[in-house]
């Protein structure tokens, strides 16, 4: 357990103070010998666990976890959750700040990360939720709205006593917090916006942000009459300034990856990056993740100096649409080892940088309406500018599309991305049907060999 | 006015379609799920077209190029069908209002966008539809569409073209109403079938028409000596997100065991006849409300789970229903996590509820009619495990 925790992040005096919490947390949630023993081959297997930044990342979750589990009976009166709510990070941080009595997290990633990406243990929380009313099978429901019903369904989190979802990407997810409110009697908030979006209203219409942030002050308003605060806009103005630093040292990291040749670190870093910015951290965390942001970026500029890659010098240069399986390593790890540089996805990339200085709006909540305008939440056409935009300014030799057939929102685009990218480039594109959040999806051979012929075609492209 | 003239009228529609468009009328086509206000395409002189047709599995697989197997087979159909143009309702397009409703719908709008097929109107419907936010953003919207509508036609759209426009919409929104009560007392005429034949036909029919042939057939059933024939089995009720126009498998499914459907509750497919828009005032904002939150929200609307259930209990009970068959488009996300809410608390109710997915194949039709049977037979308290 101390080697794991180690590994992950923990220095030694931290764990003289935490491995009793550590254990009971681990205990409840069933993680036994056997577990931290496959977590730690894992870790070393599918991530450069030799850099320090990317234990710290890890020990975010790791603590994450930790917290979660034990918040009830350490005294925490008030749990809010989030998942799938852009930026309710934001609200979720300030409140954290604000308010000790609350806890404050977002669940999914964290369990997709630890459970599934270390542990390899989500297919049981996925086979639960299978078990209510997100059944397997064609109907292809999202393993993400999956991992949370399952997570309720195995009593491994305690209930929140508001949990907020957002129906910006999809109807999937309000409607399971729905059913969650109606089987388990968990109060929900949902906020949304409208993408009725023409094409000329490129980049975003001024009516959906104006929804958008309807819903998101009536979400502030609900949050400060449960927890006793009253929320001002300098309260969210405060995290937004440190998200926005947070933001810089995230940027500077993805220009030192999408500038490396040999790219310097495996895209199944991807995911950790990220989700990490999602955890609802309070001001001192936000501080500490910012720090293992630049400790990973000074690691990284290293070894661009050095020369030093995880891929060969010259190897095709990938843009991913959609990021990393978010509980399993393997794929990108997989097309890594092949000798493909998946420099960039899409959601990272082709994306204002929310909250930015060079954006900045007065008014808090329109600064936390700009993620509408990444490529994940936009319609179509803007959709493809901006990954069009990505791929020239990346200069991209060609395209992985593993799009997520639980989402019906980024799957239905996948074909036209495929047509539009080889019409308007003229470079390779690779579609893998796929589901972000289900380990079970994998199949080595058959995309070894669609993953090599993919590098075979890119390199006569170029 | 007998049911021929309903199929002659039908029959010529498409021509008659075609030559009020060569005299400068517009065809305006619009998805269906019952939150496009036709009343307003109706006030502005042109004609309103639901897009409702389906299923054609063919024409599902050729969308399969354009969109993948996830989106639902009637999305993939309207999109086929927009790219063919060998439907005569999709080939004389002005103009499309797309209502984003669900994911699969709001895919179609954009596929049509982009590769320029026809004009499309993106009508944003608010998925919280109860406030009073989100009634003044889907009425901002109809403004627009007002002011597109106008632009298209040449022609101005007063508060009293909309005012009859809503009194005829109303008065077919009546008889529909008052056609489907028929079948709550003991006798089911008018069948399943010709009901929902009937819906599908009032989509592209010319609305007065309409009125005037549903004034008729009601008399005509108010006289029938059929009227108080007894239902010769199980009475079912028929319920799901999408029912296109010729996805009659079902329904000739369930006419050949015992069972009845006597019902249909339908988002996308049945118009919504249970209530009226109101018709005083300010006209617009009558429309906003009565579309948007003045019925029972479909499935993809939020926190519209309980709302729902309550609704159909009712039907339930004013219809003397046994058995709900709950139909659904395969992929269609949000019908089927409801599927399980209502199977549960309709058992809490003693009312057995099959489940039945499609993707437009023929070919399960004869697994469905042994499934059908068995369901039957778990309704009059035979075998458990149908």
């Amino acid at each position: 357990m101390r080697d794991f925790l180690t590994l992950c992040g923990y220095e030694a005096d931290e764990l003289a103070a935490e491995l009793p919490r550590i254990s009971k947390a681990f205990s409840k949630l069933g993680i036994n010998s056997d577990d931290i023993a496959r977590g730690k081959q894992r870790l070393v297997a599918y991530y450069d666990m030799t850099l320090k930044g990317v234990q710290k990342l890890f020990n975010f979750f790791l603590r994450d976890l930790v917290n979660l589990t034990l918040s009830r009976e350490e005294g925490k009166e008030k749990l809010i959750y989030g998942c799938m709510a852009p930026s309710f990070d934001i609200i979720g941080s300030m409140l954290a700040t604000n308010s000790h009595d609350v806890y404050v997290a977002e669940p999914n990633p964290v369990f997709l990360v630890v459970f599934g990406c270390i542990f390899d243990k989500i297919v049981p929380i996925l086979e639960a939720a299978e078990s209510r009313w997100l059944k397997g099978g064609v109907v292809g429901h999202c393993a993400m709205v999956k991992t949370r019903l399952g997570l309720y369904v195995l009593d491994l989190i305690p209930k929140p006593d508001l949990l907020v979802t957002s129906g910006s990407l999809c109807d999937a997810s309000p409607k399971t917090n729905d059913l969650l409110e109606e089987f388990y009697g968990i109060p929900t908030y949902c906020y949304d916006t409208s993408h009725d979006g023409q094409l000329q209203d490129h980049p975003g219409s001024a009516r959906a942000v104006n929804l958008l942030t309807h819903g998101i002050r009536g979400l502030t308003r609900k949050l400060g009459e449960m927890v006793g605060l009253a929320i001002s806009d300098d309260m969210l103005w405060e995290i937004l300034r440190v998200k926005v630093v947070l933001d810089t040292a995230l940027a500077r990291l993805y220009g030192i990856i999408q500038g490396s040749d040999p790219l310097v670190i495996t895209p199944s870093h991807e995911n950790l990056f990220m989700w990490v910015k999602q955890l609802p951290l309070d001001l001192e965390g936000l501080q500490r993740m910012i720090a293992a942001v630049n400790i990973l970026s000074d690691e990284l500029q290293e070894r661009v100096d050095h020369g030093i890659g995880v891929v060969e010098k010259g190897a095709p240069r990938i843009l991913a649409i959609l990021p990393p399986n978010h509980a399993d390593p393997r794929l990108e790890y997989l097309a890594n080892e092949i000798g493909l540089a998946i420099v960039a996805t899409d959601v990272g990339e082709a994306s204002p940088v929310p909250g930015s200085a060079t954006e900045a709006p007065d008014d808090p909540y329109l600064a936390m309406s700009l993620f509408l305008q990444s490529s994940l939440y936009s319609h179509l056409g803007e959709r493809l500018s901006l990954i069009l935009g990505a791929c020239r300014r990346l200069k991209i030799d060609g395209v992985l599309d593993h799009y997520h057939v639980g989402c019906r929102s980024v799957a239905g685009d996948a074909f036209i991305i495929r047509d539009t990218v080889q019409k308007e480039l003229g470079i390779p594109v690779l579609l893998l049907e796929w589901e972000n959040f289900d380990p079970r999806v994998y199949n080595h051979e058959k995309y070894k060999t669609r993953l090599e012929v993919f590098k075979s075609m890119v390199k006569e492209a170029r | 006015m007998d049911e021929e003239s309903l199929t002659v009228h039908l029959g010529n529609r498409p021509a008659v379609l075609r030559r009020a468009k060569a005299n400068g009328t517009k065809i305006v086509g619009y998805l269906p799920g019952n939150y496009v206000p036709e009343e307003l395409i109706y006030a502005s002189g042109a004609v309103p077209v639901c897009l409702i047709d389906g299923p054609n599995p063919r024409r599902a697989d050729n969308a399969r190029s354009v969109l993948p197997h996830i989106i639902c087979p009637f999305a993939r159909t309207q999109v086929e069908e927009m790219s063919l143009k060998e439907n005569p309702y999709y080939s004389l397009l002005d103009m499309v209002i797309a209502p984003i409703t669900c994911q699969h719908l709001k895919k179609v709008a954009e596929v049509w966008e982009h590769y320029g097929e026809v004009e499309v109107f993106k009508l944003g419907i608010p998925h919280r539809y109860d406030g009073d936010f989100e009634k003044d953003y889907f009425l901002d919207r109809l403004v627009a569409l007002k002011d597109t509508l106008e632009a298209l036609t040449g022609n101005r759209v007063t508060d009293e073209k909309i005012s009859h426009s809503i009194e005829l919409y109303n008065k077919m929104r009546d008889l529909f109403r008052d056609i489907s009560l028929m079948r709550s007392k003991v006798s089911s005429i008018p069948t399943a079938m010709d009901f929902i034949t009937l819906n599908h036909a009032s989509f592209q029919a010319d609305p007065a028409f309409m009125v005037e042939f549903l004034v008729h057939l009601l008399d005509t059933l108010k006289n029938s000596p059929n009227s108080s024939k007894g239902s010769r089995g199980p009475r079912l009720l028929l319920t799901g997100p999408n029912l296109a126009r010729g996805d009659y498998g079902i329904l000739k499914s369930v006419e050949r065991t015992r069972g009845e459907i006597v019902l249909e509750e339908f988002c996308e497919g049945i118009r919504y006849y249970w209530h009226r828009i109101q018709n005083t005032g300010d006209s617009l904002s009558s429309l906003a409300s009565g579309y948007l939150r003045d019925k029972v929200p479909c499935a993809f609307m939020r926190s519209s789970a309980r709302k729902r259930l309550d609704f159909i209990l009712k039907l339930i009970k004013d219809f003397n229903v046994s058995g709900v068959i709950w139909y659904e488009l395969l992929c269609c996300e949000t019908y089927d996590q409801e599927s399980y809410f209502f199977e549960q608390k309709l058992k809490e109710h003693n009312i057995p509820m099959l489940i039945v997915e499609s993707n437009y194949d023929v070919s399960s039709l004869g697994q469905l009619e042994t499934r059908l049977e068995a369901f039957i037979e778990v309704i009059e308290g035979g075998p458990e495990n149908a």
